[in-house]
């Protein structure tokens, strides 16, 4: 009985995380005492929306803010990976491969009216870990265009924590609250294909990247102290990318620094609003890189570190990125 | 003791990562290319992805495939003796790009002195490398 009490809290709690609640339909589960508009279904996909954004192949770092009256926002994601083709000598098409360690965040303060009209404050902490591995090929259809399928499995760990004040409950005991909080954790394990169409030209010693990147993750997820995260899901991603670099006169070390302008566009296709509060991003900015050129292990090319720092905005979103990057 | 053996076999498993450049003969230098070399100075050969050099200017033909294309790169430049060099294909200007390689250490090595070749003439790809 009293596991049943704290269960009702922490799914009261993931549900309203979930942010705008009083504009979402209800399609499905049985409502949660006091807040009837909310729906397991939304917590399920908030979570998931919330590792997906964070550790999907092709996102970038980035941090955002999200405000829209009742909801304000804060989520960070960052990694540590890299990626490369390697040749394989026979055959036209190439190998390509990748790593990475990725982090990320979302603090969530959530304003809702509950059923009985009351007003209920929610102050929610997501913390995700992940590792992925990426393999796949890369077909050269020309010198300017290729096209690389790939399949990436991911394993993260999800964190969450919250609070909420408002809501009046009853405990085991007879006894009233209107504040709780709670703890879960959930392991999540990503399954992603993507198809990469990459195309660049240059001109003179200037050089433009175009490219469409479509993703689409199946996700299981397993928890241990929240049954409303023991599922699965499909979702897809699309992501395009543009990019403009030329030369400087810099030079460290004999090899030069190049400067770069770039624009790209995240659709979280499969996402509903409410899971964070947007669907779509897009960012800005510019960066410089250096040619490194090493080869690590004798086994990789490792051609370019640079610096680089953009804008990042969407509806009711605005946020940035800074960061190195490494290709 | 245990620690010991695992930090002397890492040493050496890290040292035989990147190894110096095996030369052929005294002056000789070598090529190694990703894609397949198919003449030098002049010589058509069975494509091979490893040739010897000798110092002094020499002409290479290498090909990059694409589905659509074959491109016919050729390179000319003085090779300097007990040197290694490379050529990869890393999205630049021409499809292939040849570089000195130089063993920096262990762990890696580094791509210098970027050469472009003097021409890439595109054909209709032929298909005779494909899987």
């Amino acid at each position: 009985m009293v596991h049943l009490s704290i269960y009702r809290y922490i799914t009261f709690m993931l549900l309203v995380l979930t942010a705008n609640a009083c504009i979402t339909p209800v399609t499905d589960a049985e409502p949660i005492p006091g807040l009837s508009a909310l729906s397991d279904t939304v917590v399920r996909e908030s979570a998931i929306a919330f590792v997906n954004t964070t550790i999907s192949p092709g996102l970038e770092g980035a941090t955002l803010t999200v405000d829209d009256g009742n909801r304000q926002s804060e989520q960070w994601r960052s990694s540590l990976g890299f990626s490369a083709e390697f040749t394989l000598k026979k055959p036209i098409y190439n190998g390509y491969w990748g790593m990475a360690l990725i982090g990320g965040s979302l603090d969530d303060k959530v304003d809702i009216i509950g059923d009985s009209g009351q007003p209920v404050h929610l102050d929610f902490t997501r913390d995700v870990l992940a590792l992925r591995g990426s393999l796949g090929l890369s077909f050269p259809m020309t010198q300017h265009f290729k096209l690389r399928p790939y399949l990436s499995l991911s394993v993260s760990d999800l964190q969450t924590q919250g609070t909420f004040d408002g809501l009046v409950t009853t405990t085991p005991s007879g006894s009233t609250s209107s504040t709780g909080s709670f703890t879960s954790s959930a392991q999540m394990l990503s399954t992603s294909g993507t198809i990469d169409a990459l195309y660049s030209r240059w001109y003179g010693a200037n050089r433009l990247e175009l490219s469409a990147h479509y993703t689409l993750i199946y996700t299981d997820a397993f928890s241990e102290d929240n049954p409303v995260l023991e599922t699965e899901a499909w979702n897809d991603v699309l992501q395009l990318k543009s990019r403009f670099s030329g030369p400087t006169n810099l030079s460290t070390s004999g090899r030069t620094w190049r400067w770069l302008l770039y624009a790209n566009h995240s659709n979280f296709l499969s996402q509903e609003n409410i899971s964070l509060g947007y669907t779509s991003l897009f960012e800005f900015g510019a960066g410089m890189e250096w040619q490194m050129n090493i080869k690590p292990l004798d086994w990789f090319g490792w051609q370019m570190i640079g610096l680089k720092a953009g804008v990042i905005t969407s509806e009711h979103v605005d946020g940035y990125f800074f960061g190195i990057t490494a290709r | 003791m245990k620690i010991q053996t695992i930090s002397l076999l890492s040493c050496l498993a890290l040292g035989a990562c990147v190894q110096p450049p095996v030369f052929t003969g005294k002056n000789h230098s070598f090529i190694k290319s990703n894609y397949p070399i198919v003449s030098v100075n002049g010589n058509q050969v069975e494509p091979s992805y490893k040739v010897d050099l000798k110092p002094g200017e020499n002409i290479l033909v290498i090909t990059y495939l694409t589905y659509q294309h074959d491109y016919y790169c050729t390179f000319k430049w003085n090779v300097t003796a007990n040197t290694a060099y490379e050529v990869v294909d890393q999205d630049n200007r021409y499809p292939l790009t040849l570089y000195r390689w130089i063993r920096r250490n262990s762990l890696w090595a580094v791509r210098l002195d970027p050469v472009d070749p003097i021409a890439c003439i595109e054909e209709p790809t032929h298909n005779q490398q494909s899987e």
